[in-house]
C-alpha cells in the first residue's frame, strides 16, 4: 500500500528517474576517458545503478527495463547481445530476494553487499563470455573491472541518493 | 494487482530465458542483430558526441598544461629529432625517385588510389572482454567493413561493422583480432593475435625463428586484408614461446583515427557489408605480386 501511494505521489518524470539514471550509467561506461589505464577497463555503472534501484525503489526499475538496458549496452558495447542483459537481470533477482537486508541499513554494509554482487556480477560475466567464446578467458581484466567497479561505487551511490531525495519522495 | 505480480513472476525466467537465446542468435551472425546494433549506434552517435567532446576538451587542456611545464626540452629534442629526420626526408626522396624508375623499368602495375576518412572517436567498448571503437563516419562517408584504421603513429585495427552514419572497429588488441605480420629485417612471418590485454601475442612463429626484443613488427599483407608495411608495434617481451608486442598507437588516448579504402578485398565474408565498387575488385592483389 505504501509503494502505491508513494508511486501515485511521483509525477511521471519522477517515476521515470531510475531507469532514466540507468541509461546513462550503462551510456556512461563506454563513453572514452582519456585516463591511462581507465580505459582498458571501465567500471560497471549500469550494475550500480541496478543495484541501488533494486533496494530503495525496485517497483520503478521493471526487470524488462533491466533487460532493454542490458541489450542497449552489449549494442553499444559490441558485446554478444544479451550478455550484459542476462547477468543484470540475474544481479538484480539476487537483490530483489535480499534488499530487505539492505534497506535502512548503514552505508559501508551496503557496499559491502555491491562488492559481493560485484564479484559475482564479474564471474558469471567471465563464465558467460568465455562460454560464448568457447574457451577460458584471462580471469584478470575482470577480476581488475570488478575492483574497480567497487571502488568507484560510493561516488555513484552518492549522486543516485542525491537524484532520488531530489525527484521522489520516501518510499 | 495480482494479475501484475503474476506476470512479473513469469516475466523474469523468460526474459533471462530471452536473453540466453539472444546470446546463443548471436553466435549464429544473425544479419537482424548486427543492423540493429548498428541503428543502435547510430541513433545515439549525437549523444555519445556531445559527452565525448567535453571530456575531449578537459584533458586536451590537461595535456597542454603539463606540456607547458617541459616546453623547454621538448623543443630541444624537437630540433635535434628535426636534424634527424632532414636527412631521412633526403634519403626518403631518392629513393622515391628510384623506387619509380624501377617500376617504370618492371612495368610494375601501380597501386591503387587510396582514399581515407578521419573520424572522431566517440565511444569505447568498457568491458573486461571486448577491445573496440565506435567512430562517428559510416556508410555514408564510403566506410565499409574491412577497411583499415590508423593513427599517427601505426595500425589501430579494422572496421567490423558499418552503419549509416556510425562504424565499429575492432582493435588490433581485441580477442578476436588476428593479424598477419612480419618482423621487420628478418622478414619472419608471425599473426599478432589480440588477447584483450594491451599488448597482443605474436603467435605461429616458426620455432628457429629469432626474435628479440626491438624488433619491429609490421603488417605482411597476407589474406589481402591489409596491405603490407603499415607500422604495428615493437617487440617488448620474450618469454619462452610467448611473444609480446607494444603497439606504437597509444589505444586508450585516441581522439581522431583515419580509415584508410586500400582497396582490398580480403578474406571477410561480404553478405553483411556494402559492397565495394566492383572495378575495384581484385586489383588489389594484382598490385601487391612481391608477396
Amino acid at each position: 500500500m505504501a509503494i502505491a501511494r508513494a508511486q501515485r505521489d511521483d509525477g511521471i518524470a519522477a517515476r521515470l528517474m531510475p531507469a532514466v539514471t540507468t541509461i546513462l550509467a550503462a551510456t556512461l561506461s563506454v563513453v572514452p576517458m582519456r585516463m591511462p589505464g581507465f580505459a582498458v577497463v571501465t567500471p560497471a555503472f549500469a550494475l550500480m545503478a541496478v543495484y541501488h534501484w533494486t533496494i530503495y525503489r525496485p517497483e520503478l526499475l521493471a526487470p524488462l527495463g533491466v533487460f532493454v538496458i542490458g541489450v542497449y549496452l552489449d549494442f553499444l558495447n559490441g558485446t554478444p547481445a544479451g550478455l550484459s542483459a542476462l547477468t543484470l537481470l540475474l544481479a538484480q533477482v539476487l537483490v530483489m530476494g535480499r534488499r530487505r537486508w539492505f534497506v535502512n541499513r548503514s552505508f559501508p554494509f551496503v557496499w559491502l553487499g555491491f562488492a559481493g554482487l560485484a564479484g559475482l556480477f564479474m564471474a558469471m560475466q567471465w563464465a558467460v563470455a568465455g562460454l560464448f567464446d568457447l574457451r577460458m578467458l584471462d580471469f584478470r581484466p575482470f577480476a581488475f573491472q570488478g575492483v574497480l567497479t567497487v571502488a568507484i561505487f560510493p561516488i555513484a551511490s552518492w549522486v543516485l541518493v542525491r537524484a532520488q531525495r531530489a525527484f521522489l519522495r520516501a518510499a | 494487482m495480482p494479475v501484475r505480480a503474476a506476470a512479473q513472476r513469469l516475466g523474469v525466467p523468460f526474459l533471462i530465458l530471452l536473453s540466453a537465446l539472444l546470446i546463443v542468435l548471436g553466435k549464429a551472425d544473425i544479419l537482424v542483430v548486427d543492423r540493429a546494433r548498428m541503428a543502435v549506434a547510430d541513433a545515439m552517435l549525437p549523444v555519445l558526441d556531445l559527452v565525448a567532446r567535453p571530456i575531449e576538451t578537459a584533458t586536451q587542456m590537461l595535456q597542454k598544461l603539463e606540456a607547458a611545464g617541459a616546453l623547454y626540452q621538448e623543443n630541444q629534442r624537437l630540433r635535434e629529432e628535426n636534424a634527424r629526420l632532414l636527412q631521412w626526408q633526403e634519403v626518403a626522396r631518392r629513393m622515391v625517385t628510384e623506387n619509380g624508375q624501377l617500376r617504370g623499368l618492371l612495368k610494375f602495375p601501380e597501386d591503387n588510389p587510396v582514399t581515407f576518412v578521419t573520424a572522431r572517436v566517440v565511444a569505447e567498448s568498457g568491458g573486461a572482454f571486448a577491445r573496440n571503437l565506435l567512430v562517428n563516419a559510416g556508410a555514408r562517408d564510403q566506410v565499409a567493413r574491412g577497411q583499415v584504421a590508423l593513427a599517427g603513429e601505426g595500425l589501430v585495427g579494422r572496421v567490423s561493422e558499418v552503419g549509416t552514419r556510425s562504424a565499429r572497429v575492432l582493435l588490433l588488441t581485441d580477442l578476436n583480432s588476428r593479424i598477419p605480420v612480419v618482423i621487420d629485417g628478418s622478414r619472419e612471418r608471425a599473426v599478432l593475435a589480440g588477447d584483450n590485454s594491451s599488448r597482443p601475442q605474436l603467435t605461429y612463429l616458426s620455432s628457429k625463428a629469432e626474435v628479440k626484443i626491438g624488433d619491429r613488427i609490421v603488417t605482411s599483407g597476407r589474406g589481402g586484408l591489409f596491405p603490407s608495411d603499415l607500422p604495428i608495434g615493437q617487440v617488448v617481451s620474450v618469454e619462452g614461446s610467448v611473444v609480446r608486442v607494444e603497439l606504437y598507437v597509444d589505444l586508450g588516448r585516441l581522439d581522431f583515427i583515419r580509415i584508410i579504402d586500400y582497396g582490398l578485398d580480403g578474406v571477410l565474408p561480404q553478405s553483411a557489408m556494402p559492397q565495394p565498387k566492383p572495378a575495384r575488385q581484385g586489383k588489389g592483389a594484382a598490385a601487391d605480386p612481391a608477396r
